[in-house]
């Protein structure tokens, strides 16, 4: 699985690409129904750290890294997303938000992984406790996950080459729309700054971890 | 190649922060930040962004001249972008000034209009003496008009969205391209409010196309609001191939 290697730049993304043409199968995603402590989700400040991480020049090998860790973040979306929708206790716009983000989540995921082909790193283990059952929480989830979704592509945008660039705009794009969209729905101001300033990758880890949805393996 | 995670899930998110960590020292987060304490644009962009130090930095590019230093395709983009600026924050400050439109519409109008005037100021900014006027502006009705409002604001933003993601891979400063980024996305947040206030879907589709300068151009021609000719035509169609 894993000894593939030199696929071309373009092969790369036309393999990404053509996945987005199909249509998804609903519900494709491994259920974790594994009910761990409550998730703690706390008034973590989101995009006052960090910044432009400017690594070294683009390159394929860096844009595999950024991938695979916009994929982390990814999986942790759509299995929240699917989770809360599967539960069935979300009611009126909440779920609809639900339904309609979780299908976008999914196919964040199917196209950084068929970017990534055999490099794509595994689902982590995931647990969300009470945030996919309660209301509430759930909305505090979803605007924490989406706006640190936001940053964590923006913290990364110059690192990529000009081809993962174009792709990883159209997502950051959408992920942007959600963060707005559910913070209106949390009663929070959709867009509380005039620019969303990027986060670190290293900062982006910290409040994941925070999250306790990651399950240590 | 990428190994896979073998053990703990935030070991690799670590490995991960720490190769890119590794790689800035010396780098262009360095250089960003003496510049930052330099003062010269940075506290300025600080207060109007109003953000943490973080944006000041990326909005101040990597030193001091970078406006001067910015290429000549760089500076087409950002003169392009500064005229579309212009004509946002001049519709929605004067549809706030007229105060005809419903609560949950002028509210929307009043935020979004101040991060437009944040924008460009940042823009103007990061263009220095490469800055253009703004031309003069007709909005009509569409200020005080509330359905001419909205159809206009929801095709604003998201075609700004879509221009910002058509222009991104094509810059070439990629200090200028972090800064840009960071304005990308509050155009998408601002396209999305609108919609839900009125009833339209914030998020239609997983991935979100850009749209050309050209496009953009035709949409503002379209309107009308340009009462005087901008300095900036619309023949700034960087190359970009691939």
């Amino acid at each position: 699985m894993d000894g593939s290697c030199g696929r071309s730049e373009h092969a790369l993304f036309d393999a990404a690409r053509a996945p987005r043409q199909v249509k998804t199968n609903r519900r494709q995603l491994v259920r974790r129904g594994v009910l761990g402590g409550a998730a703690t989700i706390s008034g973590i400040s989101l995009l006052g750290t960090g910044g432009l991480s400017a690594g070294a020049a683009p390159s394929e090998s860096q844009d595999q890294k950024i991938f695979n860790f916009a994929l982390l973040l990814e999986y942790i979306q759509a299995a929240f997303y699917s989770e809360a929708v599967d539960h069935g206790r979300l009611r009126g716009e909440v779920r609809e938000f639900a339904e309609i983000v979780s299908q976008h989540e999914r196919e964040h995921v199917k196209y950084l992984q068929a970017a990534l082909g055999p490099h794509a790193r595994e689902r982590p283990a995931l647990s969300f406790g009470d945030a996919t059952h309660d209301q509430r929480k759930f909305l505090a989830a979803a605007v924490l996950l989406e706006n640190t979704g936001v940053s964590a592509y923006n913290g990364q945008a110059a690192n990529l080459t000009k081809k993962a660039l174009v792709a990883a705009a159209e997502i950051v794009s959408v992920e942007g729309r959600h963060a707005a969209w559910v913070s209106d729905l949390a009663g929070q101001d959709p867009a509380p700054r005039a620019a969303d300033p990027g986060v670190s990758a290293s900062a982006v880890a910290s409040t994941l971890r925070r999250t306790g949805f990651l399950k240590p393996a | 190649m990428e190994q896979r995670p073998s053990g703990d899930i935030f070991d690799s998110c670590d490995e991960f922060a720490r190769t890119l960590a590794e790689v800035d020292v010396g780098g262009m987060l360095a250089e960003t930040a003496s510049a930052v304490s330099a003062g010269t644009r940075a506290s300025f962009l600080r207060r109007c962004l109003g953000a943490a130090a973080g944006v000041g930095a990326l909005l101040t590019a990597t030193d001091a001249e970078a406006a001067i230093a910015a290429t000549k395709n760089d500076v087409a983009i950002l003169q392009f972008d500064l005229v579309l600026e212009y004509l946002q924050a001049g519709l929605y400050t004067e549809a706030e000034r007229l105060d005809a439109l419903t609560p949950s519409t002028l509210a929307w109008a009043r935020v979004v209009g101040a991060h437009e005037r944040a924008h460009v100021r940042a823009i103007k900014s990061l263009l220095g003496r490469k800055t253009v006027p703004s031309p003069g502006f007709d909005y009509g009705n569409v200020t005080s008009n509330e359905q001419a409002f909205i159809k206009t604001a929801v095709a604003f933003e998201d075609l700004t969205a879509a221009l910002l993601k058509w222009q991104a891979p094509r810059l070439d400063s990629r200090s200028i391209l972090a800064a840009v980024v960071t304005l990308h996305s509050v155009e998408t947040r601002h396209a999305a409010w609108i919609r839900h206030i009125v009833g339209l879907e914030p998020a239609t589709t997983a991935f979100d196309k850009p749209a050309s300068q050209r496009k953009m151009a035709e949409l503002i021609d379209s309107t009308h609001f340009v009462a005087s000719k901008p300095r900036v035509a619309r023949k700034a169609q960087p190359p970009y191939s691939g």
